[in-house]
């Protein structure tokens, strides 16, 4: 009895299922070995640091730990508020068409190589900045103070004025005021600079408090940085307020909350374990980042926390050192012994931040009405 | 170099009939020369009554234990050598000088690069177990330049100011550290404050001459940024009017220029291939290698062809090309007679 081309065929695809989950499974678990390969790697090679017994080594690795941390402290202070904010702005207020714009750019942003940042704040900006230290420091106090201006501003403003310059649309109209803020803050600095009685702030800084300023520092690499890590934490932040179940959102508008009230009231608390998980991502990232930190830090090892000197971070003492380690000796295993805590560091981050985003998704399907 | 031009030529050719291979080194030379060369060269195949000579099939494993600054270096020549003959596998271990000595005396390689010279105990301890003394060779030089930007009107320091400006031990002595420029006479009115210091990285040949030679053993200063490579601190310094850094010499670009560095009292020497080679600059050292070859014996045909590849004109381009200085043509000269 020949089987009938219906069976033969549910048979067939049958086998391709089978197959398919096969691969699929296989794939899982080799990533798995994989990592864990490389955890029982890096342990098996600090072992021989118990016979080489310095107790200097640790007292080495804590001001590359100490550097790591601040570089990543740097980073997120500058890539989180951005980030945040542009999540908010755009998964709540932004008009459509402009969203459907902004997110593929901001993911394009995410696709430049850190050598390339790293190239760039490096060998460009911080020499540069150097040079305008004054212009550039009034530009971080002075663009947030005059979006708040213009926040005010706009309130006051007609109605009709008020349609011509949508909120929708805030994000593109902003631009040309924000480059001439630019224009202007450039252009009023070096008149402020000779009110100093030094004539020029980093004397002035130098002389008062004795501040010093590195040309590679934590306030380079933190914007750097934070520059590489904004569109991860952007994009994780956006879905995850995106995803908040418009029922919710429009319950609370019909009873009255403006959209601001929502945002803060309904969205924000609801998809907060969203937004910390897209925080912790990114720490992930700054913590690992290694060509950035490498050419944008200077890379000396000093115990400071001022924005305006060096640091050491992990990851960038290993990418230098390790070439050069003559392998066994200890020097080698120390890297190696940094290389682990990098590695348990980055993992505790990440699976925290996994398991906070998978409990956001159960809740939103049970705020959806799933059960 | 010009009084003796007709000694590459004749090396070329030298080499040539052991190397099977042709020299690279022939593109640079005009073109009627490289013909003439060629033909000499032909003849010069063609009349070798030996072909075992000339033929290229050289194999084993070359071995060599010692220096760590010397690794690179060691490694580009090897490399250079297994393009000519692919037979021949390395087999280098660069653990540091001190370990060169140990390995020869052991009988476990025949070759230990090291970035200074022998004691005469380590000398003594080979020949009293072997009966005759290790051959020593000068494969290249290892120099350091202490750079500041183009505009920067400091011309010399000494090397006592060098120990008080990077080290935060001062072993060699001085009382108080430099870190402003205005404690220079030169630079009393600009460049304005501390002294921005760039240099190598840890496990670097050149952190480690530094320290030996200019720290006196010391420890280097905290805030000393470091770089993986000579050029990069080099465009650091090139690109800030405050900074001071040192490199290795091959990377000098115009954007910095080099000080003149005075031992104590003495005049100050700046960093010239010439003052190098004569030993006159005092941040240069020579980097030897060391050979067990017993009186009456010649070396196995690999580590043969390894020394005369290091001591032809293109193994002292390489050396250049990793950063360190090539030999004098003297030096080469004398050491061609007593190394065959």
């Amino acid at each position: 009895m020949t089987p009938s081309p219906d069976t033969l065929n549910q048979r067939l695809r049958l086998a391709r299922d089978r197959l398919a989950t096969g691969l699929i499974t296989a794939g899982g678990i080799g990533v798995l070995l994989a990592v864990l390969a490389i955890a029982v790697f890096l342990l098996w090679e600090t072992l021989p640091l118990l016979r080489l017994g310095d107790t200097l080594a640790l007292a080495k690795l804590t001001p590359l730990a100490w550097g790591t941390l601040k570089a990543a402290f740097y980073a997120l202070l500058f890539a989180v508020p951005l980030a945040l904010g542009a999540a908010m702005y755009s998964a709540l207020f932004m008009s459509t068409r402009l969203r459907h714009r902004l997110k593929p750019t901001l993911e394009m942003m995410e696709a430049i190589p850190g050598v390339v940042v790293g190239f760039i704040a490096g060998l460009i900006i911080a020499p540069w900045v150097e040079r305008h230290l004054a212009g550039t420091l009034l530009l971080v106090i002075g663009l947030p103070l005059s979006a708040l201006l213009v926040g005010v501003a706009w309130h006051h403003l007609g109605t009709r004025l008020q349609r011509t310059l949508p909120l929708s649309w805030a994000g593109l109209w902003l631009v040309p005021w924000f480059v001439l803020m630019i224009v202007l803050i450039f252009w009023v600095t070096p008149q402020l600079e000779q009110y100093l009685p030094e004539g020029d702030l980093r004397r002035f800084l130098d002389k008062q408090w004795g501040i010093d300023y590195a040309t590679r520092n934590a306030m380079i690499v933190g914007v750097a940085m934070g520059f590489a890590v904004i569109p991860s934490i952007y994009a994780l932040a956006e879905d995850a307020l995106a995803d908040v179940p418009k029922s919710l959102l429009e319950g609370a508008q019909a009873l009255g909350a403006t959209r601001w009230q929502a945002l803060w009231k309904v969205a924000l608390p609801t998809a907060g374990p969203g937004l910390f998980s897209a925080v912790m991502i990114g720490a992930g990232r700054a913590v690992g980042e290694t060509m950035i930190v490498l050419m944008a830090s200077g890379n000396t090892a000093l115990f400071s926390a001022s924005p305006f000197e060096g640091m050491r971070s992990i990851s960038a003492a290993i990418a230098i050192e390790l070439p050069e380690a003559a392998p066994d000796s200890l020097t080698y295993h120390l890297l190696i012994l940094a290389a682990l805590a990098l590695f348990v560091f980055t993992f505790l981050v990440n699976t925290l931040a996994e398991a906070v985003r998978q409990r956001l998704r159960r809740r939103y399907r049970r705020l959806e009405g799933h059960p | 170099m010009n009084e003796d031009g007709s000694l590459p030529i004749y090396k070329h050719i030298h080499s040539d009939i052991h190397g099977a291979m042709g020299n690279p080194g022939n593109i640079q030379a005009p073109l009627h020369r490289a013909r003439a060369l060629f033909i000499r060269l032909l003849l010069a195949v063609l009349l070798t009554s030996s072909p075992g000579a000339w033929a290229g099939n050289i194999e084993g494993t070359l071995g060599a234990v010692g220096s760590d600054t010397m690794a690179g270096l060691m490694l580009r020549w090897g490399e250079a050598l297994v393009t000519r003959h692919p037979d021949v596998r390395l087999q280098f271990q660069a653990s540091g000088s001190a370990s060169a000595p140990p390995a020869l005396l052991a009988g476990t390689t025949r070759l230990g690069p090291m970035s200074r010279r022998m004691t005469a105990e380590e000398h003594q301890a080979f020949e009293k177990r072997y009966g005759y003394p290790l051959l020593e060779l000068k494969v290249a030089l290892d120099a350091l330049v202490v750079a500041v930007h183009r505009h920067n009107p400091l011309r010399q320091l000494n090397l006592a100011q060098l120990d008080a400006i990077f080290s935060s031990t001062r072993a060699c002595g001085e009382q108080a550290p430099l870190r402003r420029w205005q404690a220079f006479p030169a630079t009393l009115d600009w460049p304005y404050g501390k002294i921005a210091l760039h240099g190598r990285n840890l496990a670097s040949g050149t952190y480690g001459l530094f320290r030996q030679r200019v720290l006196c053993g010391g420890e280097f200063r905290r805030d000393i940024s470091e770089y993986p490579g000579s050029s990069a601190v080099i465009a650091a310094v090139g690109e800030s009017p405050g900074a001071m850094g040192y490199a290795a010499y091959n990377h000098l670009t115009p954007m910095v220029h080099p000080l003149g560095i005075a031992e104590q009292d003495s005049q100050a020497v700046l960093p010239t291939e010439e003052a190098i080679q004569s030993g006159r600059y005092p941040l240069s050292r020579f980097l030897y290698l060391y050979v067990n070859l017993p009186p009456n014996e010649t070396l196995p045909a690999a580590e043969r062809a390894f020394i005369e590849l290091i001591l032809s004109d293109e193994g002292q381009r390489i050396a250049r090309a990793a950063g360190f200085v090539p030999l004098s043509a003297p030096t080469l000269k004398a050491q061609e007679l007593s190394g065959d």
